[in-house]
């Protein structure tokens, strides 16, 4: 893989910024600007502002599950969260500013409807929050975490990976806080700088014990997130901030469960493999229809859903069939979940030498399509 | 017809020219100071406290009005640029809060050490950043404090540490600060400034240890606006005295309105810290009225007669500007006069700030890391790398 990358580096001359060909053309023109212009775009489109250009596609209504409703993302969590308090009697929210329906508005009148002893504010203190629902969890009390944004997380970082995590294999399946779901807005919104952005998946896919799920949209969220729920180990829900309004669907009303580690292969194809999870999902489609239109590949497209155990079997078999992967994420390149991936399917498959330009150009479309990844993940 | 004509212009010139002389006389009636009282602080483990009086001279009393009404009309402009989106990200405006700022650094040296969290414009421009930097910043120019990198949240000049975007960070960053002075051993303190929110946060309690163990020179200022962002300190904290909650650590309790009292607690403070009796609390009541950011209206958890009853009855500018007026230090007109030059500096200020360009896109990976020579840094893909220069 890596000779393959400086390869293609080489034929590409993409290896600094300001060098070549695309990124010439918007040299000095400004940071805004010369990241989020694609190629082709004109005088005008360039003085608009392009942040994390992407468009969200829904998918078909869902038969199986009953009567649906348009909901947003931050419907589709409000529901999810409702159908949990009204099955499990033992269910509380607690978070900041979760009781007057919470910052993004995820538990907006979940507090008149169940009353303020189940949905409850905290005071500002990440560590204090995540360690007080081990607490309730490990009674067997089902408890549902807020961490403001998941840029916060890390105060709980030690709670999470050394608490929860190994609480059931420490104590010889004595106690567990199986029942303890952390929920937390993830990922890039465009104007979120050093710490409204992150994505720290890949900190804590390093920690054995815990499950880390994100979801692509509304459907999937509420499913998603049910699962969590109900799932006998600590889950880490991150939900996609940007897509919280953007992210319009056909929802279910009644709880349905949509299993974790399990990952969906959206579109079928058979030239390369592209797996990414969250928002990005969106963008990789987007590229997947460019590739075929404009360069005749058939693309893959594969929603990993999970990411704490993550479901290798589905992106193997796929790789088997199409000899080619691509996987793109918003967090920081180096280390970052993708590093994970590829070196697994590497395990399983030969080392292959990819000559392949039409590859190469389908990077591009990625890069052309979420410019705004260059700045968080830099 | 002309002479008329004549006759009326010379009236009226010499009309014109009354309210001059009239000035020029009363210039001479100015005091040069006046004794003020301030409100008693409320004091936990201490015996005495700062002075219940204070004597504000002229040249101080304008210096602060100028500062404070600087502060406010930035903050105002800054909204102003943030609703026609040339400020975007999230912008924390401190208007009401300004006596805090001026009054603070008017009870320390500018060797002294100060850091906040991101509700720091005020502090900014006290520690001596300019309108057209800060303005810059926020707007992400190259004339910008942080090069345009930073924004509002991240601001720093010489002394002046920032500017942190996690809550309670800065406490125990504070306390090292203070850690350094002393064992420099050249008398300059550490003012480390959190909101009644961050005081919930462990790493306070954490940094309010190691500063009584140690005994470092650590001023902890709690700026009390009364809402943790949206969160009534009454439904956040078990406690809201948070003079006390240094526990082991002795407290006051300032009226963060007037700026001549936090002024007096300051150097109070100030003076402890230095005499080597080791780290002191103090609590400045204050009050925002803006939302917590640009993105919150402010209303939906406080009522707006709540805020413009503030705004009449505890406006730290019109306090100020009562005292002068009425002790004589200072005439309506001459206020009106700065009030007049700093709106023009605003103003220019913004206009820089609004067309400055932007930090070219090279310097997307500088300081990332300091190496030498440049360290390279991954982008996006395997082939994309940034230099970073340091």
């Amino acid at each position: 893989m890596a000779a393959f990358a400086a390869t293609a580096g080489k034929l590409l001359g993409l290896r600094a910024v300001g060098t070549e060909g695309r990124w010439l053309r918007l040299r000095g023109t400004g940071l805004q600007r010369a990241l989020l212009q694609p190629v082709s775009v004109t005088g005008d489109e360039a003085l608009t502002r392009q942040v994390a250009h992407f468009t969200f596609q829904p998918d078909p209504e869902p038969q199986e599950y009953g009567q649906t409703q348009k909901m947003n993302l931050f419907q589709a969590i409000t529901s999810a969260l409702d159908n949990s308090l009204a099955k499990d009697p033992t269910a509380v929210i607690f978070g900041e500013d979760v009781a007057f329906g919470g910052v993004f508005r995820c538990t907006v009148g979940l507090r008149d409807k169940y009353g303020k002893d189940r949905v409850f504010n905290t005071p500002l203190c990440e560590q204090g929050i995540v360690g007080f629902g081990i607490g309730i969890a490990v009674t067997g009390a089902t408890a549902i975490a807020e961490i403001q944004f998941a840029d916060y997380i890390f105060p709980a970082f030690d709670q999470i990976v050394n608490e929860a995590a190994k609480y059931r294999y420490r104590s010889g399946d004595l106690f567990n806080c199986g029942s303890l779901t952390i929920r937390a807005p993830w990922g890039c919104v465009g104007h979120g700088a050093l710490y409204h952005s992150q994505s720290p998946e890949a900190f804590f896919a390093h920690c054995p014990g815990i499950k880390v799920v994100v979801p692509r949209s509304p459907f999937q969220a509420k499913g998603l997130l049910l699962s969590c729920i109900e799932d006998k180990n600590p889950c880490i829900f991150f939900e996609p901030k940007i897509l919280y309004r953007a992210a319009v669907e056909q929802v279910p009303l009644e709880p349905y469960n949509i299993p974790l580690s399990q990952a969906e292969v959206i579109q079928e194809g058979s030239d390369v493999t592209l797996v990414a999870w969250g928002t990005q999902v969106h963008v990789i489609r987007e590229v997947a229809s460019m590739a075929q239109e404009k360069l005749g590949v058939s693309c893959e497209v594969i929603d990993l859903k999970t990411i704490l155990p993550w479901d290798m079997d589905t992106v193997c078999k796929s790789v088997i069939k199409t000899g080619r992967l691509l996987i793109s994420h918003e967090a920081p390149l180096t280390g970052g979940f993708a590093s994970e991936i590829s070196s697994t399917v590497q395990i399983f498959f030969p080392y292959k030498f990819c000559e392949c330009q039409k590859l190469k150009d389908i990077l591009f479309f990625c890069k052309m399509l979420r410019s705004i990844i260059t700045i968080q993940s830099a | 017809m002309r002479k008329m004509l004549a006759a009326v212009s010379r009236v009226l010139s010499r009309a014109a020219q009354k309210p001059a002389s009239r000035v020029l006389v009363a210039s001479c009636n100015y005091s040069k100071d006046a004794t003020f009282e301030i409100k008693k602080c409320d004091l936990y483990g201490l015996e005495k406290g700062p002075p219940v009086t204070t004597v504000l001279t002229r040249e101080d009393g304008l210096k602060y009005y100028r500062m404070m009404l600087t502060v406010r009309r930035m903050e105002l402009k800054a909204d102003q640029l943030y609703k026609q989106k040339f400020i975007r990200g999230f912008c924390h405006l401190c208007d009401g809060q300004e006596a805090c700022s001026v009054g603070l650094e008017a009870g320390i040296k500018p060797t002294d050490h100060v850091i906040t969290s991101y509700r720091a414009h005020g502090l900014c421009y006290t520690r001596g950043l300019s309108v057209r930097s800060i303005l810059a910043e926020l707007t992400g120019r190259r004339g910008g404090c942080a090069k345009g990198k930073g924004g509002s949240m991240h601001m720093y000049i010489k002394n002046f540490y920032g500017g942190n975007g996690i809550v309670g960070a800065q406490g125990p960053l504070g306390a090292g600060i203070a850690l350094a002075c002393k064992y420099k051993g050249n008398e300059e303190i550490c003012l480390t400034l959190y909101g009644d929110g961050a005081a919930n946060q462990g790493q306070i309690a954490e940094a309010h240890n190691m500063a009584a163990l140690w005994k470092l020179p650590c001023v902890f200022i709690c700026e009390n606006n009364l809402y943790g962002m949206g969160t009534s300190v009454k439904r956040a904290a078990a406690s809201t005295d948070y003079y006390k909650r240094g526990h082991f650590l002795p407290g006051l309790r300032v009226d963060g309105m007037d700026v001549l009292s936090v002024r007096e607690a300051t150097k109070f403070a100030a003076d402890y810290c230095r005499s080597g009796k080791g780290s002191i609390v103090m609590e400045l009541q204050t009050y925002r009225y803006h939302g917590h950011s640009m993105s919150d209206p402010g209303i939906s958890y406080r009522s707006r007669e709540e805020v413009q009853d503030m705004r009449r009855k505890s406006d730290p500018i019109m306090l100020l500007k009562d005292r002068m007026v009425n002790s004589n230090l200072a005439t309506i007109e001459e206020l009106k006069g700065i009030d007049v030059e700093v709106r023009k500096e605003i103003e220019d200020a913004a206009r820089f700030a609004t067309t400055d360009p932007e930090p070219p896109l090279e310097e997307l990976g500088h300081h990332i890391y300091c190496d030498n020579p440049p360290f390279e840094v991954r982008g996006v893909n395997q082939w994309i790398k940034f230099k970073s220069l340091s």
